[in-house]
């Protein structure tokens, strides 16, 4: 190198480097230090023991943990202004009374800590596509589940309806030929197949709102009149087991726009299901009235109550509550879970509170 | 459609790390219907390309190279939701790099490109193990298996595995590609049976992916 250039050199060194540079005594005081280390550890170091930056030094001395073998590099821990130490390989020149120290980041650690970062990058990439891929073999498996789902409560509907019939038939024309005990076999033909169609249309039900297929035939309607229709209709299964519904409403409704049939399917299900848990000699209120832009309708009853814990899950297919029906009745475990597609698909929302041992209320709102 | 322009300004945003802007050009492209092959090839692998002739002449460090391809990495799984809904048609890839190739982006954009026209592309990524990759072969009973090299000097890597594939497999086809073929290096396979060197993603569709035969 031309000798012209050390100064320069020096120059780039104390003031423009990336290394530290120090030079010391034998007592371990600095005597000079570069910008760079001046700014890494906060302070200005001249004057000061080499203990403020070395954190691993001796206090007795520094010489005896030196060495001075130009291809030898020392690891030291270095104490810096933001608290955390950091490492650094040092080389280490004895010019006599001073020793000079030039220290360099750890570049390989950091190249290994690079390297690694890379390979968990690469690997986290790997995995989200694998996720996407699984994603969408799920997906086709459970539109293939779907169709078969509907496919066969379709085929299925037909043969059972008639069986249904034909136990109907039998029980009005001959019943007065037959033996108890023929009575009681026709009736539980009548109330299997009667389950079996309802299960069967639960499932075409929620094959179509899984497979996206739920179409809403959404027009202007009067809630009232749906929901005293309804009531009606289910006063009489209620009546058997000497529970009463009734409507309690003290507000204008105004028609609201929505798919009529669906929303009496909404309405003939939670009023069941409120029949289906009650005791006799309970009361079963249905209360519509008007919430900041919705109407709400609340289906209350004095049943069993349903646990916390087990609120979540009554909304999703094939979820039952532990608690029981009161007189046997039987329940797919799908009608909660139409009913919430159907009230999401009018922009509603659904939900319920419920006290064990004081009875459930099931809301839906829809918007005006 | 993805013009000059917005190439450049993409190739811009790449180089200076800006994910959060690339996303959005990516995420409009889809959104405009941008067929995902071009996205692929005019985008994704025409920036990389530029990027890795780049580091190659020493315009950029190989931590920007690195960057770059992370950043593109991400954006590739933007596709995911459209690539992996086609059709598929019962065949079966397995994609992986040779051992010691660390450089997995272009095999993974092969191994989409098979989802893309139906297959199922199975990618094992990068330094996949020769032992490993056997293994896979015997349990996915794959109709072809790609290799890829990114750097020349994994040619020899490539062929000891393609050697050690064809005596587990003789008759699994198999393709090679990559840039690491950039430079020439495409014999050193010739003595191996059944072994297709593919020079470009347009090459591999209209060889193997659209063919009804391999």
């Amino acid at each position: 190198m031309n000798p012209e250039s050390f100064p320069n050199l020096v120059n780039y060194v104390m003031h423009d480097s990336s290394m530290i540079c120090l030079t010391f005594n034998k007592e371990g005081v600095i005597l000079e230090s570069n910008v760079f280390a001046d700014a890494f550890s906060g302070k200005s170091l001249k004057g000061l023991p080499l203990t403020d930056i070395f954190i691993d030094f001796n206090e007795s001395g520094a010489t005896p943990f030196i060495s001075f073998d130009s291809e030898q590099t020392t690891l030291v821990n270095l104490s810096t202004v933001s608290g955390l130490p950091e490492t650094f390989y040092f080389r280490f020149y004895d010019h006599g009374d001073a020793i000079l120290a030039l220290g360099e980041a750890n570049g390989k650690e950091i190249g290994i800590l690079r390297k690694n970062l890379l390979e968990l990058n690469k690997e986290m990439h790997n995995l989200t596509r694998d996720l996407h891929k699984k994603n969408a073999e799920l997906r086709k498996l459970n539109d293939l589940k779907n169709e078969f789902l509907g496919i066969a409560a379709h085929d299925l509907r037909n043969p059972i309806g008639i069986i249904m019939a034909y136990s109907n038939f039998l029980m009005e024309e001959i019943e007065n030929d037959l033996s108890a005990e023929q009575i009681q076999m026709l009736r539980t033909i009548e109330n299997t197949s009667e389950f079996m169609l309802q299960l069967l249309n639960n499932l075409l039900d929620i094959s179509a709102i899984e497979s996206g297929k739920l179409h809403l035939d959404l027009k202007h309607a009067n809630l009232i009149v749906l929901i005293r229709k309804n009531v009606g209709l289910n006063s009489v299964i209620a009546a058997k087991k000497n529970i009463r519904i009734h409507v309690d409403c003290f507000e204008d409704i105004p028609e609201i726009l929505l798919d009529a049939n669906k929303i009496e399917q909404v309405m003939n299900n939670l009023i069941n299901n409120a029949i289906k848990f009650s005791m006799a000699g309970t009361t079963i209120k249905v209360s519509p009235f008007l919430s900041g832009g919705h109407v709400t309708v609340a289906v209350t009853d004095q049943g069993q109550g349903i646990p916390t814990k087990e609120h979540d899950r009554l909304f999703k297919p094939f979820q039952c509550a532990s608690v029981r029906t009161t007189a046997g009745e039987k329940s797919t475990g799908l009608g909660l879970s139409i009913v919430r597609n159907i009230i999401l698909g009018h922009h509603g929302k659904i939900w319920l509170e419920s006290a064990v041992g004081v009875g459930s209320t099931f809301y839906f709102s829809l918007p005006i | 459609m993805i013009t000059d322009d917005l190439y450049k300004m993409y190739l811009t945003y790449l180089l200076a790390g800006n994910r959060v802007e690339c996303a959005r050009m990516v995420n409009a492209l889809i959104h405009e219907n941008t067929p995902i092959k071009e996205l692929y090839i005019n985008l994704f692998q025409r920036s990389m390309y530029e990027v890795g002739t780049l580091w190659e002449f020493n315009k950029i460090s190989v931590a920007t190279e690195h960057l770059c391809t992370s950043i593109t990495e991400s954006l590739i799984t933007l596709c995911y939701p459209l690539l992996f809904s086609a059709e598929h048609s019962g065949r079966k890839a397995v994609i992986t790099c040779t051992p010691g190739e660390y450089h997995q982006l272009g095999a993974r954009m092969v191994a989409d490109y098979f989802e893309l026209y139906g297959w199922d592309g199975y990618f094992l990524g990068a330094d996949t193990p020769a032992d490993e990759l056997i293994s896979y072969l015997h349990e996915k009973k794959p109709d072809l298996v790609a290799l890829s090299i990114s750097v020349s000097f994994n040619i020899a890597e490539l062929q000891r595995l393609a050697m050690k594939i064809r005596e587990q497999f003789p008759e699994l086809p198999i393709i090679a590609g990559g840039q690491g073929f950039r430079w020439g290096g495409e014999n050193a396979l010739d003595n191996i049976d059944k072994v297709h060197i593919i020079r470009s993603l347009d090459e591999l569709v209209t060889r193997f992916l659209t063919s009804q035969t391999i």
